[in-house]
Parts: structure tokens; sequence; C-alpha cells
């Protein structure tokens, strides 16, 4: 009897322990030099961001979870740009160029679409010119849009003015893609798992494949380092050809599910995390370098 | 809602006092690797290797089942016994259900930063110090975590399977005999869970919970067996006592499966039902 009231108060007291133990989601920073915090939760007014943007203070989310290009800022609050009444269903990816105009893509409803400076929404080319389920989207040094197919596998290249030709081929699913300062795209294929660069004579490389649990989602490129999300395993990596490709950081639970990133001047990234696309619930975490004295 | 606030402020509190002295522990557990190459061999042993990790445990079990003087004896260990086997499938379905919600990570990934999401915040976690163990298995999972390579239940340690499981049937073999018993629950200790402490595998606080679950479902299990099934109990034992040969069989299966916890039963499970759905028309 006595051994049972005294495993009895051990469990009550395990379960009062678990209680007060994490149980929604955890990140653990395996590189040093880094801190991390939730920026921005769906309490923002967002829902679930796939892609996002960082752009002078303000976050421009392309939010799969509500259907609607979206920019944010703390003070302003949440802004919609536009949303499935024009057309769009499942936004995936943005991009801004110099001068405010932003391009994105559309997984379900296909094409790309722009909203110019003035706040203008429209699609610049759909599904007639073969644009059928667009995913990754960069912005070319010539100034046309790169756009990545999932379901024709290819890899356009679309003008300001619409016309669509075709840039590279045999790509499963490019998911994501990033210019460098030099002309090379970077492109992250998350169905055969690989992370091409293609040169400026559009010679391709397979610079990771073959790699266990890699899984490239979004890209995305700024001072010699190419950060990469891997939402099937949770992780955030920092490529550079000369170090190979290192994890920064692991995300669980509620939290696994990484998806877009971003970084603002100082080098600060951002990334959105799809926690229930259903349900909309989504957040923004902010990993911060740690300044060292 | 004070009365809430109160109560929040009390669980914070037992949870930091708990997991202070489980770290306490850990800390002291695991100075002592990390110095000697052959020690930590010595130590990490069992964690690797199950001949080493369940050898004796298996033949606990069978001296204890096959050992008794009289028919009598051996009709009550047997049906313990069996309660026993059905109880490690229930713990094991307990551990690993709680260690799926509950993201503790393994001690030696608590080496690193590490946050964890609660109301819409993280919190940073305690960073504790870890000494690697001088083995080989415990480098190469260090140089793994350093080079980003988590695997998802080193997430998830708390609690500890691996001490729900064994703990259940050396409590089970002790219920059956107590001086069998005895030798089991210390190699259980000893030398199974402490090395997994001292080479950060797991929490004291880990190992303590997996134990308590162990014994709390043990304990429900034995009694449920012999309130209400005692006589498919005394079905299974007749059948063990005329067949000997084909009992002596089956028990290398169920205990060779049980020296590995468990862990070739659902990709079986999964295969079934994958060739049920093929069968059907229904999968590939």
């Amino acid at each position: 009897m006595r051994i049972l009231i005294t495993i009895s108060l051990l469990l009550g007291l395990l379960c009062l322990t678990a209680c007060g133990l994490g149980k929604e989601g955890m990140i653990v920073l395996v590189e040093d030099g880094w801190k991390a915090n939730i920026y921005a939760t769906n309490k923002d007014g967002f829902g679930a961001p796939d892609g996002i943007l960082w752009r002078q203070g303000k976050f421009y989310f392309a939010d799969e979870g509500s259907g609607a290009i979206e920019s944010w800022c703390s003070p302003d609050g949440l802004k919609t740009l536009c949303n499935t009444s024009l057309g769009i269903m499942s936004p995936e990816d943005l991009v801004m160029d110099h001068q405010g105009n932003i391009f994105f893509t559309d997984d379900d409803a296909g094409g790309v679409w722009e909203i110019d400076a003035t706040g203008k929404a429209f699609l610049l080319a759909g599904k007639e010119q073969g644009l059928v389920s667009t995913e990754g989207i960069a912005l070319a040094p010539s100034g046309n849009i790169i756009i990545g197919d999932g379901e024709k596998h290819l890899i356009y290249s679309v003008s300001r003015s619409g016309v669509v030709s075709t840039l590279l081929t045999g790509i499963k699913k490019p998911e994501s893609m990033v210019y460098d300062e030099r002309g090379n795209l970077f492109i992250a294929d998350n169905e055969e798992n690989v992370l091409y660069m293609a040169d400026p004579e559009l010679k391709l490389y397979r610079l990771i494949e073959h790699k266990e649990g890699f899984s490239p989602e979004t890209i995305f490129y700024q001072q010699g380092t190419l950060y990469i999300t891997n939402s099937q395993t949770g992780k955030l990596y920092r490529y550079t050809p000369q170090d190979g490709l290192h994890t920064i950081a692991v995300f669980g639970g509620r939290l696994g599910n990484v998806q877009g990133i971003t970084a603002d001047d100082q080098g600060n990234l951002y990334l959105s995390v799809q926690s229930d696309l259903q349900h909309k619930v989504g957040y923004i975490i902010k990993l911060e370098k740690e300044i060292r004295s | 809602m004070t009365k809430q606030i109160i109560c929040a402020l009390i669980l914070s509190g037992l949870t930091d006092a708990v997991i202070n002295v489980s770290d306490s522990i850990f800390h002291l557990a695991n100075s002592l690797v990390g110095r000697f190459w052959i020690v930590d061999n010595l130590i990490a042993l069992p964690v690797d290797n199950e001949f080493i990790k369940a050898a004796l445990l298996g033949s606990c079990f069978l001296a204890v089942w096959f050992g008794q003087k009289t028919e009598e004896e051996t009709r009550r260990v047997r049906k313990i016994l069996l309660a026993t086997l059905i109880a490690c499938v229930f713990v094991i379905a307990t551990t690993k259900t709680l260690s799926k919600t509950v993201f503790l990570p393994r001690p030696f990934i608590q080496s690193k930063l590490v946050y964890h999401l609660t109301d819409d915040q993280l919190v940073e976690n305690h960073r504790l110090s870890y000494r690697v163990p001088l083995d080989k298995s415990s480098q190469d999972s260090y140089r793994d975590l350093l080079n980003g390579e988590i695997a998802k239940n080193d997430l998830g340690s708390f609690p500890s399977d691996h001490a729900g499981f064994f703990v259940t049937v050396a409590a089970g073999i002790w219920l059956a005999s107590r001086g069998v018993g005895l030798i089991a629950l210390a190699w259980t200790f000893f030398v199974i869970l402490l090395g997994r402490v001292m080479t950060g595998m797991h929490s004291p606080l880990d190992i303590i919970a997996g134990a308590a679950i162990g014994i709390m479902v043990l304990a429900l299990v034995q009694f449920v067996a012999r309130k209400w099934f005692g006589g498919w109990l005394d079905r299974v034992v007749n059948w063990s006592l005329q067949h000997t040969a084909m009992t002596s069989a089956l028990l290398f299966a169920v205990l060779f499966e049980v020296s590995n916890t468990l862990v070739h039963l659902p990709p079986l499970a999964k295969f079934g039902i994958a060739t049920v759905k093929h069968l059907l028309g229904k999968g590939n």
C-alpha cells in the first residue's frame, strides 16, 4: 500500500511537471551566435504565409492561408494588397523590384501576378501562356521575371509585358529560386530534393543531391550566403560554395513546417511557419544575429 | 482569475524545481564521463548493444518461467509474466505518445540553445553543460549534432521509453520471483538506465517518468488481468504446460522482440496494412 501511495504521489508530481514542459513546439539553435523570438503571429491579422519578403522595414506576405498578398509592419498593422476576389487562390512566393512593383506566383490558380507601385493588381501572364502551377519566382538581372512551374517541370522567363518563354527544362519542381550578384540562378527542387545552380550561360549544376533528409523549400541569398528552409525535416541551413551546407536551426512540433525566408539589412533572418494552413495558424520567427563585444 | 494565476505560478515553480533537481543529478552523472576511454566504452555498451542491454533480462524471464518447482507455482508466475508482456505493449504506446506531445530534447541536445513555444512566445531553455563521452557512438552523435543532424526522437526524450519498458519487464519478473527480480531490477537501473543518463541520452526526469509509467501500467494490467481475464490466462498457461516445445519457440520470438523494445512491430503492422490495401486494390 505504501509503495502504491508513493508511486501515485510520484506520478502526480510528474504529471504536474509534464504540464509545465514545452508541449507546442521548439527550436534548437545548432549554430551559435543566433537568438530566436516570435516576431508576429496570425493574431496580427495574417493567416499562414508561405513566401515572405522584407523591404525597408515592411513585410510582404504571400499568405497561402488567407489567399491574399499582404503588407505588414508593427505600427501600421496589416494591409491586404489583393485577395481571392482578383482570382488568386494560394499565393506561393513573391518578389519586389526597385520600383516597388510586386510579382507573385500561385500554385493553384497558376500564372504570374503583379501589384504595381500604385497598388493596381492584375494577372501578368496566366495558364493560357503555359503557367499552370507556378511555384518559385526570381527577378533576373535583365528585369524579366523567372517563374518555376511544378506541373510542367519548366522554368519560364516572363517579360514585363507578359511575354513568356522557356528558360530551363528538366527540373521536377522548381519550388524556390533566387539570383546571386554574379547572375547565377539557384533553384530549389523539393520533389527530387536537389539544389541546382544555373550559371549566366544557363549551364546547370547540381550543388546538393542525394543528401538524406534534404528537401529545399525556400532559398534566399544575402551577402555570399544562401539560406535554405526545409519544411520536411524542419531545418534552416546556410550554404556557401566554400563551406558547403550547415544547419543553423532545427524546428519541431508546431514550428516544424518552416516555409519562407527573408532577411533585413542587419542580416537578421525572418521565417514563416505554417502551423495549420487550414485554420490559418502561422508564425513569423525572427532569428537575430547576436552582437558580440 | 487569481486562483488560475496562483495555480500557474505553483505549476511553473514546481516544474522549475523538478527540472533543476534533474539537471543537477544529470551534471553529477555526466561529470564522470569523458575522462577514460575504457570506462566510457563500458558505460556506453548497454546503450547500443542489444545483447548486453537485454540478454540478462531475457535470461531472468526464462529462468522464472521454467524454473519453478511445483505446477501451482509455475501457473502463478506464468500468469504474472504473461500479464507483464501485455503491459509492455501499453507502456511503449504510452511513452511514445507522450514523447510526441511533450518537447523535451535529450540532454546532449540541450547543450545547444533550445527554445520551446508556450502561449505564442519562445521561452529559452536552461542550457546544459555536457561532457562528451569518449566512445565512438557518443562522439558520432555529438558530431551529428554540431552538423545539425538531429533525429526526430532526439527532440522528445520525455519520458524514456527504455525506462518504461525495461522497468516493466524487470518489475514483472520481481513480482513473479523476488530474488531473480532484484537482479533484473538492479541490471535495469544500474546498467541500462544509468548509462543512458551518463551519456546524455536521457535526463533523470525522463528516466523517473518512464519508470513510473511502467510501474503504474504494470500494476494496472496485473490487476485487470487477475480480476477479469484470469480464465483466459489459465487457458494460455494450460496450453503452455501441454506444449513446452512450442511455448519455448514462441517465447524466444517474443523475448527477441522485447529485447528490441518492440521496434520491429510498427513496420510489420504497416506492411500488413499496406498488403491488405494492395489486395483490396486500394493501394500500390
